[in-house]
């Protein structure tokens, strides 16, 4: 019999063993504890819409047993570098939604979607308005995704009492008249208007609005480069001319800040969708019977104006895991006791792209949009008729590029170079044309 | 056994006792080595390899262009702006904690009042996550609601709400002040605990001498001082050279490009324009300077030594 021996050595050797096995013993094989989990990101997240969801969620996996769904938000300002990190990683969310439809086909040029059809289909393509899913049809009969809802994002909200103290008796048709107004209301804590000027997508997309109401576009409708114009240099100057009705942390502001600028009565004016009914009401009710909503002014009664429409989206990333499982949510996600209540947790916010839902009396039965029915019928046809720079006209081709415009923040840095910095905006603008020219062939 | 297989077997080839204890000493340290390679070797060649390629970020897709990516970052007005922007954030909040520091360092030595419970306090800042100490600091600065504002207009100091973080030169004003205010106990608790350790009498034996609290401060403290504030300076100088949240949070790098460092160039590279091989391209020449700077600083050190 030999003597067995204790050596350090082989307490180390042992030590090391244990510490495989207890790894090995700890790890399971990827799907070995069963059930699906579908992984929703969303931009829109307040705490009434995370309600909404909530029970859209509960509905769902209360019919599909083993199905899990876990929301995820995310933001306008940050979707774009956190997909791009998913989309590279290839650990993407099953469904996205309320993202702006340029960026839906931004990521089905670049083969990173799966078809929306079967989704389209389950939902009916009937029950949505005519053409509402024009814009998603990147190729012919195919769909990148679908539109969620509408939007009449720079719709020009007024403060009916401050316009009375200051002598204004209608809303504001141009330019001249609406800083005129602004500077008439402005006074005693109280500013002109909430535009941004911060080096954000929410800065782009507006100055976007400012060009189109000033007549001229960024793109023509063959997709060249028109940035670079006499109307995109009156709308710079109008917009600079403004910076001084706006709070000083406009440089800042964002969709966010924006809105709280108007709602708490920092400013006269507003400049967002209809959330901010609901918020007025909510947070600050001491101004809800002042409220009024126009069109939003362009340069001259001559020029149409434009709404920015966002087209917010839903759509499935191709390399999503369990796809069957993903395109049953997806198509739930219309399911009209939900939808409505996703509808009413911003009333006038987000508008149906459902026709049956517009006109569905449970849609309609919501105090605030009860309490300003005009103003939610005046988003409801401006967004109707709305656009966004991938789709900036009826004449236009669908831009393909309109995402990685937006993102780069070239235009943005365009409106804090000429208004902050006060450089040469015709130089800034020729600098601006030949950034765009750069994103759009690389 | 017999005579010859004993024999036999001493001949045969056997391991000898320092090999063997070479060989378990690779074991050892094996687990070691691969961590490194995986979390330090790994991420380093990848970043050097994808910026040598032109790479759109969501699809990881491209194509080779060499260095191209290099020369049109050493070429363009964007990127030397982002470097200097970098070393005037660097260099200012690092001066502004390492004063701050040693300045509490010294007071926290002191016998003074609730001095424990001034200790603990002293590094909440350090440990409160930078997402939330953004958020209350943007707070402050607010121009409608903030604190500050507010606080400067009752006092009669302004009549207008100011900017502070949106306009040049206050962004990098209140970034270079949020930073030193975020990380300056992180040189209170290295500083003091040297402090701990100076041996009472030098101090006696100057007093003594006639030398008064400055000279004990510049012939005694600061002398032991030296080789802390020397690693300090060097950690410190390396977070605060690729720190990206404080200043994406606070001024997202503007206005236009105004507080714009390197580490906020990279995530523009790639994530705004999506381009991955130049954002690897100047996270690359980034850990070159650092290089640079290190090599430099340790030279310094070790004349300042000799």
């Amino acid at each position: 019999m030999t003597k067995q021996t204790f050596t350090r050595r082989s307490a180390l050797l042992g030590a090391g063993a244990l510490g495989v096995a207890g790894a090995m013993a700890g790890t399971k094989p990827a799907g070995a504890q069963g059930g699906v989990t579908l992984r929703w990101w969303s931009t829109q997240s307040v705490p009434a819409q995370l309600e909404a969801y909530k029970f859209q969620i509960a509905q769902f996996e209360a019919a599909n047993p083993g199905i899990k769904v876990v929301f995820e938000p995310t933001s306008n300002e940050t979707y774009a570098a956190q997909l791009a990190a998913a989309f590279a990683s290839g650990q993407v969310p099953n469904i996205v939604t309320h993202l702006p439809s340029f960026a839906v086909t931004n990521y089905w040029r670049n083969g990173l979607l799966e078809p929306f059809n079967d989704v389209i289909q389950m939902v009916g393509s009937d029950k949505f308005y005519p053409d509402a899913n024009r814009i998603y049809e990147v190729e012919k009969g195919v769909y990148g995704g679908a539109g969620i809802g509408g939007t009449a994002a720079n719709t020009l909200w007024l403060r009916t009492d401050l316009m009375k103290k200051a002598g204004i008796e209608a809303a504001p048709r141009t330019w001249d008249e609406l800083r005129a107004a602004a500077r008439k209301m402005q006074g005693g804590g109280i500013y002109g208007a909430p535009l941004p000027y911060a080096k954000n997508s929410m800065t782009t997309l507006v100055f976007i609005c400012f060009v189109r109401l000033a007549g001229g576009q960024v793109f023509t409708p063959d997709l060249e480069v028109a940035i670079d114009s006499k109307e995109a240099l009156n709308a710079l100057e109008f917009y600079k001319s403004m910076r001084e009705l706006c709070p000083p942390g406009a440089t800042g502001y964002s969709w966010g800040e924006s809105l709280t600028a108007f709602v708490s009565g920092a400013t006269a004016t507003g400049l967002y969708t209809g959330r901010v009914l609901a918020n007025v009401v909510a947070q600050n009710p001491r101004i809800q019977d002042s409220l009024a909503a126009a069109t939003y002014p362009s340069i001259a009664a001559s020029v149409p104006s434009w709404t920015f429409n966002d087209f917010p989206s839903i759509f499935i990333p191709k390399a999503a895991k369990d796809m069957a499982a993903t395109k049953k949510f997806a198509a739930h996600i219309f399911a009209p006791e939900g939808y409505i209540k996703q509808l009413h947790a911003a009333p006038g916010h987000v508008l149906p792209v459902l026709k049956a839902i517009a006109d569905d009396p449970r849609y309609l039965d919501n105090p605030i949009i009860s309490k300003y029915p005009k103003e939610v019928k005046l988003m409801a046809e401006n967004s109707a008729a709305g656009f966004n720079l991938g789709f900036e006209s009826p004449r236009h081709k669908p831009n393909l590029k309109a995402g990685d415009v937006v993102n780069s923040g070239v235009i943005a840095e365009l409106v804090q170079r000429v208004c902050l910095n006060n450089e040469d905006p015709k130089k800034a603008l020729g600098e601006t044309a030949v950034k765009i020219e750069k994103i759009v062939k690389g | 056994m017999t005579h010859a297989e004993a024999a036999a077997r001493e001949t045969a080839p056997r391991l000898k006792l320092s090999t063997k204890d070479g060989l378990l000493g690779a074991l050892l340290i094996a687990p070691t080595v691969l961590i490194f390679c995986a979390v330090i070797v790994y991420p380093l060649v990848s970043a050097i390899y994808l910026s040598l390629f032109s790479i759109y970020t969501p699809t990881l897709k491209g194509s080779w262009v060499g260095l191209d990516n290099y020369a049109a970052l050493l070429a363009s007005g964007e990127f030397w702006n982002a470097f200097w922007v970098n070393v005037v954030w660097t260099v200012g909040t690092l001066v502004l904690q390492v004063v701050l520091g040693v300045a509490l360092a010294l007071l926290l030595h002191q016998n003074i009042v609730f001095r424990s419970l001034a200790r603990s306090l002293i590094l909440f800042p350090y440990f409160m996550s930078t997402v939330v100490a953004v958020l209350v600091w943007r707070w402050v600065f607010n121009d409608l609601y903030g604190i500050l504002n507010h606080a400067m207009m009752w006092m009669g100091l302004m009549s207008m709400p100011l900017d502070w973080i949106g306009s040049m030169p206050n962004a990098m004003i209140s970034v270079i002040l949020v930073g030193a205010w975020k990380y300056f106990p992180f040189v209170v608790i290295s500083v003091l605990a040297r402090l701990q350790t100076i041996p009472d009498h030098l101090y006696e034996a100057a007093t003594m001498d006639g030398a008064g609290w400055w000279g004990r401060f510049t012939d005694i403290t600061l002398p032991q001082l030296r080789e802390v504030l020397f690693i300090v300076i060097l950690l410190r100088a390396i977070w605060d050279f690729k720190e990206f949240d404080l200043i994406y949070l606070l001024t997202g790098g503007g206005p236009v490009t105004a507080t714009q460092t390197l580490p906020l160039l990279v995530y523009k590279q790639a994530f705004a324009l999506n381009e991955m091989g130049g954002a690897s391209a100047v996270a690359v020449l980034m850990m070159l300077f650092m290089l640079g700077f290190m090599l430099l600083y340790f030279r310094y050190g070790r004349a300042t030594e000799s």
